[in-house]
């Protein structure tokens, strides 16, 4: 499946109702955000640090590599970059795709962001930033593990396909009827 | 645009004049059923989108094997066979024999109703 990651952006930014006014309101905090970036990086991987099967994924990649992206990446959370345009899209995408050849999947992705999510909340009451940036924060950060999510559906469907020769379609009939398989069984 | 009504007739015809043919189904590359006449309780959907399967796996390690061009997919059990081959490039055909059937004829009347089902998809 040929995923175009500025249309999965803008369809995200549509369905998350994330507006120009979000936008401005993390691109004014982008300072802030840089402030807690390296923070924020080390509450994401000393969560998954807890978890002995991610523990021994990240162990056998370069950490301080890794929590050097993840600040990056936390940052241009609130920069949008290029104004959450194709770079935007496009980094997000290689992101996503990071994740699946690191081995980090949703399933540890998005209750390690939750605790970022809940640290981030804690600081923003602590240092008295508007609820708008929370609100805001949380939508972008919806978008960026929906690229990831979808970055691991991707590289699963299209090396199902490859290897089976069976059509996008074809694909994706079989998970239909094997889903209302599965849900009758 | 294939003719729906021809192919059944086609389908229909290729099953009462086999012997041993339980029941057949032509569908598309994607899965789609087009016609069928498959035996009671068996979901069409399902098989269709099964069969189209099987075909592009057997096609796909006809390739890695270097087998050359495949002509049918084979599946032997205690209580018969499931056969597909292709009919063009636009419809799988599928074949459900008992194990009584005659192979040589089987095979036979599977490649004639293949290459009538690939006319009418034309």
């Amino acid at each position: 499946m040929a995923i175009k990651p500025l249309e999965l952006l803008q369809v995200l930014i549509s369905r998350t109702e994330f507006t120009d006014e979000d936008k401005k309101i993390l691109q004014q905090n982008a300072d802030w955000g840089s402030s807690i970036a390296a923070e924020m990086s080390d509450t994401f991987y000393n969560y998954l640090d807890r978890d002995p099967e991610m523990a021994a994924v990240i162990a056998k990649h370069n950490r301080q590599r890794l929590g050097q992206t993840f600040a990056e990446w936390f940052r241009e959370m609130f920069t949008g970059m290029d104004n959450w345009g194709p770079q935007y899209a496009e980094r997000r995408w290689k992101i996503g795709l990071v994740h699946v050849r690191v081995g980090i999947g949703p399933q540890h992705v998005v209750p390690a962001m939750a605790t970022v999510v809940r640290e981030v909340s804690r600081r923003l009451v602590k240092e008295g930033k508007p609820e708008e940036l929370r609100v805001s924060l949380g939508k972008v950060c919806m978008i960026d593990l929906s690229f990831i999510e979808q970055a691991y559906l991707e590289v699963a469907y299209n090396a199902v396909q490859q290897e089976t020769g069976m059509s996008e379609a074809l694909f994706k009939r079989l998970i239909a009827t094997g889903a209302s398989s599965l849900a009758s069984s | 645009m294939a003719n729906l009504s021809s192919l059944q007739a086609t389908l229909q015809n290729y099953i009462s004049s086999t012997p041993g043919i339980q029941g057949a189904a032509v569908v598309t590359p994607d899965g789609l059923p087009l016609a069928s006449a498959l035996p009671v309780g068996m979901d069409e959907e399902r098989t269709s989108a099964m069969s189209a399967a099987m075909l592009a796996l057997g096609e796909r390690i006809g390739k890695e094997l270097g087998r050359g061009t495949m002509e049918r997919v084979f599946v032997q059990g205690e209580k018969g066979y499931g056969v597909l081959t292709r009919c063009g490039p636009e419809a799988v055909l599928l074949t459900i024999a008992s194990d009584e059937v005659k192979q040589g004829l089987l095979f036979l009347e599977m490649k004639r109703a293949a290459a009538s089902i690939a006319e009418a998809m034309k």
